[in-house]
């Protein structure tokens, strides 16, 4: 497997950096243009109508303005770190205008955070992850994704498939075995999921 | 520390911001309590984070790019009016919550501690609170077994998720304190029993009411519902 850095990551860390520190307004802009696209399609995947994506991505951008001064580089990816963000915008805009109390902010309070400063999780450049995740068997990929985006458990997937639920919990468990593998032949990634116990 | 912990799928879905309120919640509460945990659920954010990093893009409005700065200047305008105000309401809200007995993602939903709940009885030796999360899916409720009484014995019609919050209390299965997560199915047919030493008080969260199978849980039925 041969690996294309990806600058992306760095360039968005860079930009988050620069608003947290001196509310730069063209650091934003630049944040908007690298990272809107994706996330609109993730919008559009967890099932956002075409016209409300951009609102959701609008949403989590300028979030991210008030939030940069949280933003380490030590302890999380900046993509990690809008992943987040958007989840918990999604959650949020989805329930409003709805009588539902619970917000993202009671899921994920703002506690200190104690997260161990992981240099390993940085050298995961974003084309290798584009090509772990990608080379993963198209059965296991779909199960993947259809927990983060459709928010599935086991047991509605294999109703939705028609297999059985341990053939699911099992391609999952192959999935993550692989990503681990797969990650560890170039960086020593995530220890994530060895012994899965889905 | 916890020795019973919510399995990898719970904690995907958490990390994908894909659980119900009612569980989402009492995950959120073990997290609080369990470094093991909150580590794999962080492990199941990079993983989000990758999975957002690996799509492929989409196209956006030609003017979405000047809206959203439009918008920025509206909000860092906003931001900065605010800042010159705001200075005493912030650390009042912090000191109303240090006070707390209740795992922090619970605290916006109940008293400030376990004496002021409105606890309604079941029986003698157990009562309950019922907590609405606006939930579809599952309910949620806070029980409080008597100290050293059990539970009748019963079963589970469909799945129930307990993370004790005060106390401990045992079963067949094992001994169960403080911050552990429990999952019940209709496998499973138990006898909770509180500890001697407290009154063992649990976050329990069901997508059927529990189905008693003694004599007495039997009778118990028509209440429990």
């Amino acid at each position: 497997m041969t690996l294309v850095a990806s600058e992306t990551s760095y360039q968005m860390d860079d930009l988050i950096l620069r608003i947290a520190e001196t509310q730069d307004q063209k650091a934003f802009a630049e944040l908007t243009v690298l990272a809107a696209p994706r996330l609109k399609a993730y919008a559009i995947r967890c099932g956002s109508h075409i016209d409300d994506a951009e609102e959701l991505v609008q949403e989590c951008l300028l979030t991210v303005w008030r939030k940069a001064h949280q933003f380490n580089p030590k302890t999380a990816r900046s993509t990690t770190w809008l992943y987040t963000i958007i989840r918990n915008r999604r959650i949020d805009m989805g329930r409003k205008n709805k009588l539902d109390i619970v917000q993202s902010d009671d899921l994920w309070p703002e506690a200190e955070s104690d997260l161990l400063e992981d240099d390993i999780e940085r050298d995961l450049t974003g084309s290798l992850v584009r090509t772990l995740l990608y080379s993963l068997p198209d059965e296991q990929r779909q199960i993947v994704f259809k927990v983060y985006f459709e928010g599935k458990s086991h047991s509605e997937i294999a109703g939705e498939l028609d297999l059985p639920l341990g053939t699911i919990k099992s391609r999952l468990r192959l999935a993550m075995k692989k990503l681990d593998t797969l990650a560890k032949e170039q960086v020593s990634w995530l220890t994530i999921i060895l012994i899965m116990n889905f | 520390m916890a020795h019973y912990h919510p399995n990898h799928e719970l904690l995907m879905q958490f990390a994908a911001g894909q659980l119900g309120n009612a569980l989402g919640i009492m995950v959120a509460c073990h997290l609080e309590s369990c470094a093991e945990c909150r580590q794999t659920s962080n492990q199941f954010e990079h993983l989000g984070g990758d999975i957002l990093e690996s799509l492929d893009e989409v196209d956006i409005s030609p003017d979405f790019i000047s809206q959203t700065m439009a918008k920025l200047t509206e909000v860092a305008l906003a931001d900065s009016m605010s800042k010159l105000t705001e200075t005493s309401t912030d650390s009042s809200k912090d000191t109303l919550k240090i006070n707390s007995e209740f795992p922090k993602p619970l605290q916006r939903f109940l008293p400030a501690s376990l004496d002021q709940l409105s606890w309604y009885g079941v029986s003698k030796n157990i009562k309950q609170f019922d907590l609405s999360f606006s939930d579809k899916k599952y309910t949620a409720k806070f029980y409080k077994i008597k100290a050293g009484k059990e539970l009748p014995q019963h079963t589970h019609r469909g799945q129930e998720f307990t993370l004790v919050v005060d106390g401990a209390f045992s079963d067949e299965g094992g001994s169960y304190h403080k911050g552990d997560f429990i999952l019940a199915d209709t496998s499973i047919k138990h006898q909770p029993k509180a500890h001697a030493d407290c009154d063992c008080i649990c976050f329990a969260v069901t997508n059927a009411p529990l189905q008693f199978t003694g004599f007495w849980g039997k009778m118990l039925n028509p209440f429990m519902r």
